[in-house]
């Protein structure tokens, strides 16, 4: 068979590649004249307006099929994650080392956990209601204020030992340092069916032996407390707030590297996913140095 | 090495006779254009080990130099040695590509280095992150392998793929061993050809291939057919004697694979294998190399462009991502996924299939395609350079016209012809049909009373074969008849006399004259009779009749048919009494004032399906040649018969026949036909022969030898024509490999040029080209369809990283994802297109332009790439937008999020309704995404399969239906979309996820 490649010079292609820019005999402007460049741009430009605007269709008559209150579905969010504050991530997840003799290890976390419970001030909860019903705090009107549903108050002295205010630097100096749990909200779950969930707090040696520690939980029981369930989403609950549940480490072995679990007891909450270390629990390695 | 077949037809037999002395001076020139056009070390060698000096020895020479004997032959142990020390006597096939090259470039061709470098890469971010200590390295671990094993698997794949198709070539290749009758230890043994060694004592006789070349030392009446060596197509005759100082021209020397068509003869063994002389001409054909194919060309540029593109815009947004500020790490892993996007990772094994599939579907029509590109080739093929005979035509002799009482009349020249339907009760048939039959030296081979008649072997010259086939089918049992009217005495045919005479008995038993017939060149026969039979009885040939006569012989010859005389008389009893000795050297009978009785002629008829084939290239805006080594009369006739010269049209000779002037006033330019002699062809410059090709738009080259034909295809070439060639000398074969695409013939093709040609025509019929430029057309179309296909997706699979990297978007869609796509859904439906039928104007369109029309030109791209794929990457973000807004996510909160996204450390990620969401339920999400994004490009790859069905067709002219596989393609793409998203989502490598 024969070949049908020329071989070309360097510089004839480079020609070749000029000619094709434009071309003066055929006035050719990379093989088109300008007027059929223009009606080319044009057909372009008409054509992606109109996808464009398919797609701007597309999207608003999403928007509009989309209930404003809770998502469609929720198959992929079926039990809470926890998170833990102060959360200081290391290679392998939440790490928190720390020298009670030294406050610049632990002054970070202190300011953190302030931080986070501004947002539990009374000033910052005076939109929610108080509550006092241990039941499931279920609205099926809107009885707040520009259609929206109230929400109950949780303020940061509820955690009384750990709130911040009767302790400011929340045990750290002491080696008995508080941590806050957090649940995370889902809409329209009720967690516990009937019974509060709550905090339970091991510390694991070498994989899944758990061994009870001694801890303080507040509110007592380490408890959240079923009127702040369910949660509506955001926009019938705008003020909503997590209720916390912070655990006071009593009994801390110095300079030891220890890896605690914090799982949230409950019916409808799952902490035995493999992939997900934050489902339901959540695990961090504590190590207070003297 | 294909050995010839024993043929199916008695051997040809053509030409006219001074056709010999013009091959012998082309024969000449052949040897040069060979010096000429190879390698000088190769040529010194042909040159010297051309002295060979065998044909000048005695017999006691050369039995001394061989050291055998002529009654004994070798002995056993003797040949064992010579066998051991030459090898056997086989030519060595080309020398192959070692399979591991084959296999290797399979690895590194096309795409695969792109994706070898995206698995490099994958390995050293691998690296990097492992030694970083980071979160979760295997992922770039498991894209890695994957990457490595998609590349291996398609490279084993197209691997599999040629060797199967080289396969059946081999397959093909080893029909046949042949046979030789060689005296060893004095005794006759047959043996397989390839046993013999120099020295061995063979004997050949009418229709044996000569096995090696051999030295005659006796012969009767031996003619051998060399034009599978030198083109030459009239036998030449072969004796002991040493007549010519060049060995190839010298009549005691047969060579290796040219055939002996009649006689018997002995000779020793003088050169075996490829140092015979065939052997020799083989390998320098076997040493020019394969260029590139059209399709080959095609594909360069397309994996060029896509790569091109692939890479441009991989390292435009390499460079985006690390100017905004993402770590080179993930720009790196980015880049990888815009190369996995580009590259169409299933298409070069897509391609290979489809192939392979048409070569299959083009063997069953007796093409046979030794290299897959060739299929597309033949499909883009603008100039047809065929051969007349056996390709155009029959390849055998037939009666075409018969001559008596006065009239013409026409015999029927088909294929499978039983009857004849002309008027056969004159007596003057009676009479003319006793001297077919009787005046012929012709016989079937025995053993073939199931076969049709026209397909029986004959042994004899092609027109007595013709003559025996005819008188056959009309009169029946030839041989009965023969021995019914015993033949007494008989002159063979000779140059000389031009006649051919024999005496019989008659089959009456009441008469007892001897029965004196003849035939042979009408002038001749005329000149030898004094009466002519008209309606049975004798009448005077006067100035009158011996006008009729003159009158007929020169339409028949006119209609560049070969006609013979034919006249009889009956020998007076009492002169010839029943035991009369004749003598034929003296002649001791009368061989003038005979009866004439007619004349037939005859012709090698063009096959039935050839017409239709050649106004079917003519709608394909093909250009139809004919090349033959014939009488410019008669391939004027044929080319007029089949159509190559259209009815209407005229050659220059013609316009000046009709206006009644000169050749030379004629203005060239209004003949649209031109008959070309091999001589004027000798004469021309190149600039002449342009002019030719280029003025006229049927051209018949006639008397051409071999050589010229490459003359002619470089002619072609120079037009810019994409040249198919069909052939089947040795000689051919550097004419087929110039051509764009060799076609040799499967029958009558020796075995170079089957091994210098790109395919090969089973049943040498003409139309078999035809069928395979449709299917040729038809597969470039397809293989448009499957690109065009296999590029849109891309768009759809490279927007969702572009996307991400500037609007930072959740990930859309994974690279394996991507590569399930590709390898997974895909594969299928685009093999499928190759089986999409034709469209209506396949055949009515002119062959696409090589430099013009490619494979992937800017329309299929840019209407790809720039608006199907646009509209599919649409479809595919508003399911990515609507999974993402069902579960909560709105549009509006993903824009920007990537980072924190992405962040481990993040695990109360807010959605739009103020859910939490940890880092693992996001990434579930993520997969979702893919699997949602994944799912909505499958279902609009099925109906973007459904618009590449078609390309000129509405979809309804096509039909829905028609194609079967399509439907097939469509079930396998859902069917595999539902076993990833459901069957496979649970397992998390793969980033599936099941969709509610």
């Amino acid at each position: 068979m024969a070949t049908l490649n020329e071989k070309k010079t360097c510089s004839e292609r480079m020609e070749n590649f000029r000619r094709f820019v434009w071309n003066p005999e055929t006035k050719l402007f990379m093989g088109r004249s300008l007027i059929n460049w223009v009606w080319i741009s044009l057909y372009y430009l008409a054509f992606y307006v109109v996808m464009t605007g398919l797609f701007a269709l597309s999207i608003y008559s999403l928007m509009r099929t989309i209930n404003p209150y809770e998502p469609d579905y929720q198959d992929q969010l079926k039990s809470p994650g926890v998170t833990l504050r102060p959360d200081v991530y290391g290679d392998r997840g939440l790490q928190i080392y720390y020298n009670v003799s030294d406050n610049k290890t632990w002054d970070g976390l202190v300011t953190t956990l302030h931080t986070f419970l501004t947002a539990y001030t009374p000033s910052a909860q005076h939109l929610n209601i108080n509550c006092t019903n241990n039941t499931y705090f279920i609205q099926d009107t809107f009885d707040g204020p520009n259609k929206t549903k109230l929400s109950c108050k949780f303020t940061s002295d509820m955690l009384q030992n750990c709130s911040g205010i009767t302790d400011p630097t929340f045990g750290f100096p002491e080696g008995k340092p508080c941590f806050i749990i957090k649940m995370n909200r889902i809409v329209k779950f009720f967690p516990g069916n009937g019974t509060a969930p709550r905090v339970n707090c091991t510390y694991v040696v070498r994989g899944e032996e758990s061994h009870t520690l001694e801890v303080d939980y507040y509110p007592v029981n380490g408890t959240f407390n079923l009127h702040y369930f369910p949660y509506y989403g955001k926009k019938a609950q705008p003020s909503y707030s997590n209720p916390l549940v912070a655990v006071k480490f009593l009994n801390i072995t110095r300079n030891t590297e220890l890896k605690i679990v914090c799982k949230i007891i409950g019916a409808g909450i799952t902490f035995d996913n493999v992939h997900d270390p934050y489902e339901g629990k959540v695990e961090f390695k504590l190590k207070i140095e003297d | 090495m294909v050995k010839k077949r024993s043929d199916v037809y008695s051997v040809e037999i053509y030409g006219t006779k001074d056709l010999q002395k013009t091959e012998i001076e082309d024969e000449d020139e052949k040897h040069k254009d060979l010096k000429g056009n190879k390698k000088n070390k190769k040529t010194e060698e042909l040159k010297k080990e051309l002295d060979l000096d065998d044909h000048k020895l005695s017999v006691s020479d050369l039995e001394k130099k061989y050291g055998t004997s002529i009654d004994k032959g070798l002995s056993s142990a003797r040949a064992a040695e010579v066998l051991a020390r030459d090898g056997p006597n086989a030519l060595t096939p080309p020398k192959a590509t070692p399979e591991i090259v084959k296999f290797l470039k399979q690895m590194v061709g096309g795409f695969s280095i792109l994706l070898w470098i995206g698995a490099v890469f994958s390995w050293i971010s691998f690296a990097i992150q492992l030694v970083q200590k980071a979160e979760s390295p295997f992922d770039n671990l498991y894209l890695g392998v994957v990457l490595a094993l998609v590349v291996i698997l398609t490279g084993i794949f197209a691997y599999y793929q040629e060797a199967k198709s080289t396969n059946i070539m081999a397959s093909f290749s080893k029909m046949i061993p042949q046979q030789a009758l060689v005296i060893r230890d004095a005794e006759k043994k047959e043996l397989p050809a390839d046993q013999l060694v120099v020295g061995d004592i063979v004997e050949i006789k009418g229709g044996d291939r000569i096995p090696a070349d051999i030295r005659l030392i006796s012969a009767q009446g031996c003619k051998v057919d060399n034009s599978s060596l030198t083109g030459e197509s009239e036998p030449q005759p072969r004796s002991c004697d040493f007549t010519h100082e060049n060995p190839l021209e010298t009549r005691n020397i047969a060579f290796y694979s040219t055939t002996c068509v009649e006689g018997t003869a002995t000779g020793i063994v003088i050169n075996t294998g490829d140092r015979t002389i065939i052997g020799r001409i083989a390998s320098l054909a076997s040493g020019v190399g394969n260029e590139k194919t059209p399709i080959a060309i095609e594909i360069e540029h397309f994996v060029f462009l896509v790569a091109g593109v692939a890479v441009s815009v991989g390292v435009l947004f390499f460079i985006i991502s690390v100017s905004m500020r993402y770590p080179i790490l993930d720009s790196i892993i980015f880049l990888i996924g815009i190369i996995v996007a580009n590259v169409p990772e299933g298409l070069l094994a897509t391609v290979t299939v489809s192939l392979s599939l048409t070569a299959k579907r083009m063997a069953k029509k007796n093409c046979l395609v030794k290299n897959l590109e060739a299929v597309e080739t033949l499909g883009s093929t603008s100039v047809i350079c065929s051969d007349k005979t056996g390709t155009l035509t029959q390849n055998r002799m037939t009666v075409a016209h018969l001559w008596f009482d006065n009239q013409i009349y026409s015999a029927d020249t088909s294929e499978d012809q039983t009857t004849q339907p002309f008027d056969q009760t004159s007596p003057s048939w009676t009479a003319l049909s006793k001297i077919v039959t009787l005046c012929n030296r012709a016989e079937f081979r025995p053993g073939q009373e199931n076969l049709p008649i026209m397909k029986r072997v004959v042994v004899g010259d092609a027109s007595e074969t013709a003559l025996l086939k005819f008188s056959e089918v009309i009169l029946g049992d030839v041989m009965d008849i023969r021995a019914r009217n015993k033949k007494v005495a008989e002159i063979p045919f000779n140059s000389t006399n031009k006649f051919q005479l024999s005496i019989h008995e008659t089959d009456d038993p009441s008469d007892k004259r001897f029965l004196l017939v003849m035939k042979g060149a009408p002038e001749r026969i005329l000149e030898r009779c004094s009466t002519i039979m008209i309606n049975g009885k004798e009448e005077p040939l006067d100035s009158e009749k011996a006008e009729a006569f003159q009158t007929a012989y020169m339409e028949l010859g006119g209609m560049g048919e070969r006609v013979l005389g034919f006249c009889h008389l009956y020998l007076p009893e009492k002169e010839f009494p029943d035991t009369y000795q004749f003598d034929t050297d003296s002649m001791n009978f009368p061989t003038s004032n005979l009866c004439f009785v007619g004349l037939l002629s005859m012709i090698d008829p063009p096959r039935s399906t050839v017409p239709d084939a050649v106004s079917k290239c003519r709608s394909a805006g093909i250009k139809v040649i004919m090349v033959t080594g014939d009488h410019p009369i008669t391939a004027k006739a044929i080319a007029k018969s089949v159509g190559i010269i259209s009815a209407t049209s005229e050659t220059v000779e013609d316009i000046a026949k009709r206006l009644n002037i000169p050749v030379e006033q004629v203005n060239r330019r209004e003949a649209t036909a031109a008959v070309v002699n091999g001589m004027e062809l000798k004469d021309m410059n190149s600039e002449q022969l342009d002019e030719v090709l280029c003025n006229h738009s049927e051209i018949v080259f006639a008397r051409t030898s071999p050589q010229q034909k490459l003359i002619i295809v470089e002619g072609c070439q120079r037009q810019g024509a994409v040249v198919a060639v069909t052939g089947d000398g040795v000689n051919d074969s550097p004419a087929l490999k110039k051509a764009d695409i060799g076609i040799a013939m499967g029958i009558a093709g020796s075995d170079a040029a089957k091994n210098a040609a790109d395919m090969v025509l089973l049943d040498d019929n003409f139309a078999s080209i035809v069928t395979g430029v449709e299917e040729g057309r038809l597969i470039f179309d397809n293989l448009k369809k499957t690109i065009a296909y296999t590029l849109t997706k891309n768009i759809a699979e490279l927007c969702p990283f572009l996307i991400y990297i500037i609007a930072s978007i959740p990930m859309p869609i994974g690279t394996i994802t991507i590569l399930f796509i590709d390898l997974g859904t895909d594969i299928i439906p685009s093999v499928a297109l190759a089986y999409e039928k034709a469209e209506s104007d396949i055949m009515n369109r002119r062959p696409r332009n090589k430099r013009k029309d490619r494979l992937v030109n800017e329309q299929l791209a840019v209407y790809s790439y720039l608006q199907i794929g646009i509209m599919q990457s649409v479809g595919a973000f508003v399911t990515y937008f609507t999974v993402y807004a069902e579960q909560g996510f709105l549009p509006s909160t993903l824009l920007g999020v990537r980072v924190n996204w992405e962040s481990n450390v993040i695990n109360d990620f807010e959605d739009s309704y103020g859910q939490q969401w940890t880092k693992y339920q996001r990434t579930y999400l993520q997969w979702t995404g893919y699997t949602a994004f994944f799912v909505s490009i499958t279902i609009q790859q099925v109906a973007d399969l459904i618009i590449r069905k078609t390309r000129r067709n509405s979809i309804f002219r096509q039909g829905l239906f028609r194609n079967k596989v399509i439907w097939v393609g469509i079930f396998s793409q859902i069917g595999i979309a539902l076993i990833l998203t459901y069957g496979l989502g649970h397992v998390t490598a793969l980033n599936f996820t099941p969709l509610r």
